[in-house]
C-alpha cells in the first residue's frame, strides 16, 4: 500500500511538472527546444533574440517587447522575453541564461545603467552582440552595438513649441515640473529651455518667463502637491511643462482644485493612454508622444543590419511627435 | 502492511532529505526539455569541421574562416585553420569578430580578384545574414558554400557550464539562507535580510570609494571595507535579536521594522544612486573561479559544511534546536536561550551582509535596490528544504537543496523561454508542490491527520 501511494505521489509530481512544461510552447512559441535549429544556416529559424526589459508592469515596455517580437518574427528570429522587474541581479542571471542558451543577440533595457556592466561584459566575452533600448548602459568597458531610444532632447524642443503655441502672443509665467535624477527627463528640460530662450530673444514683447522649476518625481501625487505650492507663489501662472503624463495629470488636479484650470495651459510628455484622453478632453494642451513600438522595430532593424555586416550607428534616436486635441478626437484607440 | 526495509542508511537519508527527490525530478525534467541541437565548439569543433571540409573539397580549395570574437570561437578558428592548412587547403582570411568584419573581408577578397570555395564558420557565425544571397551581392562568390560543424544532440541544462551557472546564481540566496535556517529553527523569522543585502553592498562599496582609494583600492582596503559591511549587518542582526529577547517583541515585527530601517539607510547612504567607483579586481569573489568552480560557489559550500558541523556536532548548535522546540523547557534546563537567540540573529544579519558583498562583487557596484524580495526567496528555500516554521526542526543541507530547487526552476524556465509572468506562477506552484510532496512523505503518504 505504501508503495502504491508513493507511486501516486510521483505521478502527481510528474503530471505537475509536465503541466508546467506544456505551458511554454503555448505562451512563448519562441522556445528553441526541439529540432528547429539546423546545421544549415539558411533553413528554419535564424535564431533567438533574448530580451530582458526593466519591467512588464509598465505598458511602455510591454509595447517595446510586443513590437520587437512581431518584427523579429517577420525576419525569421524568435524573441524570448523576460523582465528584470527593477532587480539588476535578476537581470544579470537572465543574461547568463541567455548566454547558456546561445541566443544570437541580447537586447536589454537595463535595470541599472551602471550595474548591468558586468553582465554585458560576459555577453561580450561570449561573442554575443548586445543592444539596448530606451535606457542606455553607462558602464565603462561594456560594449553595446546600438542604443535605440526616444529623442528626449528633440521632444523637449517640441514641448516648448507647443507651449509657445498655447500661450500665443502674450507669453506669461510658466513652471517646469521636472525629475532630475533621470537622464531622459534632464534632456527634455534642456531642449525645452533652449527653445523658450530663443523665443524670448526673438519676441521681446511676448516673453515666456520660467518662474519655477521643481522636482515632481514624475508622479501624480507629487505633481499635484508641487503645483499647489507654485500657485501659492505665482497666482498669475500661465503654463506648466511636466516631464511626463503622471506629473502633468497631478498638476491638472491641483489647477482644478484652485479653480485655475482655464488660466493655466499644461504641456505633458509620453502619450500614455491616460494622458492622451486628457488631451482629447482638453485637460492637457498637448504632449510630445513617444513611440515604443518604433523603438522595438528599430532595435530589430539594428540587429538585422548588424548580422548583415552593415555599419550600425552607436545610437538611434526616435523623434517624438506633438499630439494635440484634434489628434485625440481622431484617435480610435481611446 | 509495511515491510521493514534493509536499506537503513538510504532510508534515513531519504527521511532527512526527501526533498532531494523533487530536485532530481526537476533536473531530469529540464534535462529532457532542453535536449536540443548542440554545436561542437572550441578546438575540437574546429578540428572536426576541418576534417569534414577536407573530405569534401579538393586540395588547394580556398577558404574563408569566420567566427565571433569570443575566446571559444577563437580556439575553434585556430584549430580549423591549422587543420585546413595541414590538409593542403588555402585559408585566404580568418575573421574573428563581427559580421561587419566578415563583409569587409569578403570585399577585400573580391576586390583582389580572389576566388573562394568555402566559408567555414562556427555555428553562430554561420547564421549571419551577411552570408545570405552572396550571389547577388558578390557575383564572383556565387558558388561559395557556407559550412558549419555538424551538430549533435545534447541537453542545454546538463552542460557543466550551465550547472555551475545555476550554482553561481543561487550562491547569494543560499548563503543568506544559512542564517535564516537557524533563525527559523529557533522559531523566529528574519524579514530584514533582503534590505541588509542592499545595506552591506552600499556600505562596503562606499567605504571603498571614499576611504580605500576608489578605483585604485588595494585588496587589503577592499577586504576591510567588505568586513565593515558584514559587521554592520551583524550589528543590525544583533539589535533585532536584542529586541526579540529583551522586549519579547515578535521577531516578525522586529525584523519587519529593521527591513524598512535598513532599506531606508541604504538609500540614504547611497543617495539613491548605484556606487560603481570600485577597482576591476573587486569582481574577484563574484566572477572569479578556482579549479573550474566559481569562488562564490566555493564560499557557499564551505559555509554550508561549517554550518552543518556547527548544528550537528557542537553544543551551541544543539541549543538552537532546543530553544526552537520548547523555549521554556530549554530555559529550565539551563540553556542560555537569550544568548542563543542573540548570536543566531547576529549571524543571520552578518550572512546577509556577506551575501550583499557577493552580489556587489558580481555586479561590480553597490545599489540600494539590491535584494528586494530576497527575504521571500530565502524563506522559500528554507521551508522547501524541510525546516519547520514552527521551529525546532530543520537541516542546513536541506536548505541548500531547497535553494537549488528554486535556482533550477528559474534557470530551466529561462532556458526553455517561459515568459516572466508565467515563471512567477510556476515557481509559486512548484514551491507549494515540493513542500506538499515532503509533507506527504513524512506522513507515510496519507492525507489529513496530524503533522509530524
Amino acid at each position: 500500500m505504501k508503495r502504491r501511494a508513493l507511486l501516486a505521489g510521483l505521478l502527481v509530481t510528474a503530471s505537475f511538472l509536465t503541466g508546467c512544461g506544456g505551458g511554454p510552447p503555448a505562451d512563448a512559441p519562441a522556445a528553441p527546444s526541439g529540432g528547429s535549429t539546423s546545421t544549415a544556416p539558411a533553413a528554419g529559424s535564424k535564431g533567438t533574440i533574448g530580451l530582458s526589459v526593466l519591467t512588464l508592469t509598465n505598458p511602455f515596455f510591454k509595447v517595446i517587447a510586443d513590437s520587437m517580437t512581431e518584427e523579429a518574427r517577420k525576419h525569421g528570429y524568435d524573441v524570448a522575453v523576460v523582465s528584470g522587474e527593477f532587480d539588476v541581479a535578476k537581470q544579470q542571471n537572465q543574461v547568463k541564461d541567455f548566454i547558456v542558451r546561445k541566443v544570437s543577440a541580447i537586447v536589454l533595457t537595463p535595470c541599472d545603467s551602471k550595474a548591468i556592466g558586468p553582465a554585458i561584459q560576459e555577453a561580450n566575452e561570449a561573442g554575443i552582440p548586445v543592444f539596448t533600448a530606451d535606457i542606455a548602459c553607462l558602464a565603462p568597458g561594456a560594449k553595446v552595438v546600438t542604443h535605440v531610444a526616444t529623442d528626449n532632447y528633440g521632444g523637449g524642443k517640441e514641448a516648448a513649441t507647443a507651449m509657445i503655441e498655447a500661450l500665443g502672443n502674450e507669453g506669461g509665467k510658466i513652471a517646469i515640473l521636472d525629475f532630475p535624477v533621470v537622464e531622459s527627463c534632464i534632456l527634455r528640460v534642456k531642449g525645452f529651455k533652449e527653445v523658450i530662450a530663443k523665443h524670448n530673444t526673438d519676441h521681446p514683447s511676448g516673453k515666456i518667463e520660467i518662474v519655477s522649476q521643481l522636482n515632481a518625481g514624475g508622479a501624480k501625487d507629487q505633481g499635484n502637491k508641487v503645483t499647489e505650492d507654485v500657485l501659492q507663489a505665482h497666482g498669475d501662472l500661465a503654463g506648466i511643462f511636466a516631464i511626463n503624463d503622471p506629473s502633468a495629470l497631478g498638476a491638472r488636479a491641483a489647477l482644478e482644485k484652485a479653480g485655475k484650470a482655464d488660466q493655466v495651459k499644461i504641456i505633458g510628455f509620453d502619450g500614455q493612454p491616460e494622458g492622451k484622453q486628457a488631451i482629447r478632453d482638453g485637460k492637457i494642451y498637448a504632449d510630445p508622444i513617444q513611440f515604443p513600438d518604433k523603438i522595438g522595430v528599430q532595435t530589430v532593424e539594428a540587429i538585422l543590419k548588424h548580422f548583415a555586416g552593415e555599419e550600425t550607428p552607436k545610437e538611434v534616436l526616435i523623434p517624438t511627435a506633438l499630439y494635440r486635441k484634434a489628434d485625440g478626437e481622431k484617435d480610435t484607440t481611446l | 502492511m509495511q515491510k521493514p526495509k534493509q536499506h537503513g542508511y538510504f532510508r534515513r537519508f531519504m527521511a532527512d532529505y526527501g526533498i532531494v527527490l523533487a530536485l532530481v525530478l526537476l533536473c531530469v525534467y529540464f534535462s529532457a526539455v532542453t535536449y536540443t541541437e548542440q554545436q561542437p565548439t572550441g578546438a575540437a569543433g574546429g578540428a572536426q569541421l576541418a576534417a569534414e571540409i577536407a573530405r569534401q573539397t579538393p586540395a588547394g580549395a580556398r577558404m574563408l574562416i569566420a567566427v565571433r570574437g569570443s575566446r571559444d570561437d577563437a580556439a575553434f578558428a585556430d584549430a580549423l585553420g591549422a587543420g585546413l592548412e595541414a590538409s593542403g587547403r588555402t585559408v585566404v582570411e580568418t575573421v574573428k569578430g563581427e559580421p561587419v568584419d566578415a563583409r569587409r573581408a569578403l570585399e577585400r577578397v573580391t576586390q583582389a580578384g580572389g576566388r573562394l570555395d568555402v566559408i567555414a564558420c562556427s555555428q553562430a557565425a554561420g547564421k549571419w545574414s551577411v552570408f545570405d544571397n552572396l550571389a547577388t551581392r558578390f557575383p564572383a562568390l556565387a558558388s561559395v558554400q557556407v559550412r558549419v560543424p555538424r551538430g549533435y544532440r545534447g541537453s542545454n541544462f546538463l552542460k557543466a557550464d550551465n550547472l555551475l551557472n545555476v550554482a553561481n546564481q543561487i550562491a547569494v540566496i543560499a548563503i543568506v539562507a544559512i542564517g535564516m535556517t537557524l533563525v527559523i529553527i529557533t522559531g523566529g523569522i528574519d524579514l530584514s535580510v533582503g534590505s541588509l543585502i542592499a545595506l552591506s553592498a552600499v556600505v562596503s562599496t562606499l567605504l571603498i570609494q571614499k576611504y580605500a582609494g576608489a578605483e585604485q583600492a588595494g585588496s587589503g582596503g577592499m577586504l576591510l571595507a567588505s568586513l565593515g559591511g558584514v559587521a554592520l549587518c551583524g550589528v543590525v542582526g544583533l539589535f533585532s535579536g536584542a529586541m526579540v529577547t529583551l522586549f519579547r517583541i515578535p521577531a516578525f515585527i522586529v525584523t519587519l521594522a529593521m527591513m524598512l530601517v535598513a532599506s531606508g539607510l541604504a538609500f540614504m547612504i547611497a543617495q539613491g544612486q548605484s556606487i560603481y567607483q570600485v577597482p576591476d579586481s573587486f569582481i574577484w569573489l563574484g566572477r572569479g573561479a578556482d579549479l573550474g568552480m566559481p569562488r562564490a560557489v566555493w564560499l557557499m559550500l564551505g559555509l554550508y559544511v561549517l554550518a552543518h558541523f556547527l548544528m550537528m556536532r557542537t553544543q551551541p548548535g544543539r541549543y538552537v534546536y532546543a530553544v526552537g522546540s520548547n523555549p521554556e523547557a530549554a530555559r529550565l534546563s539551563g540553556i542560555p536561550t537569550g544568548r542563543t537567540l542573540l548570536w543566531v540573529y547576529a549571524l543571520s544579519g552578518a550572512l546577509a551582509g556577506l551575501g550583499g558583498i557577493v552580489m556587489a562583487s558580481q555586479l561590480k557596484s553597490g545599489s540600494p535596490t539590491y535584494g528586494q524580495m530576497y527575504e521571500l526567496y530565502v524563506i522559500a528555500a528554507v521551508v522547501v528544504g524541510g525546516t519547520s516554521l514552527a521551529g525546532g526542526e530543520g537541516r542546513v543541507f536541506g536548505t541548500l537543496i531547497g535553494a537549488f530547487i528554486i535556482a533550477v526552476i528559474q534557470n530551466g524556465m529561462n532556458l526553455t523561454g517561459v515568459e516572466s509572468y508565467t515563471q512567477k506562477v510556476i515557481l509559486g506552484l512548484v514551491i507549494l508542490g515540493a513542500v506538499m510532496l515532503d509533507m506527504l512523505k513524512r506522513r507515510g503518504w496519507r492525507l489529513g491527520g496530524q503533522a509530524k
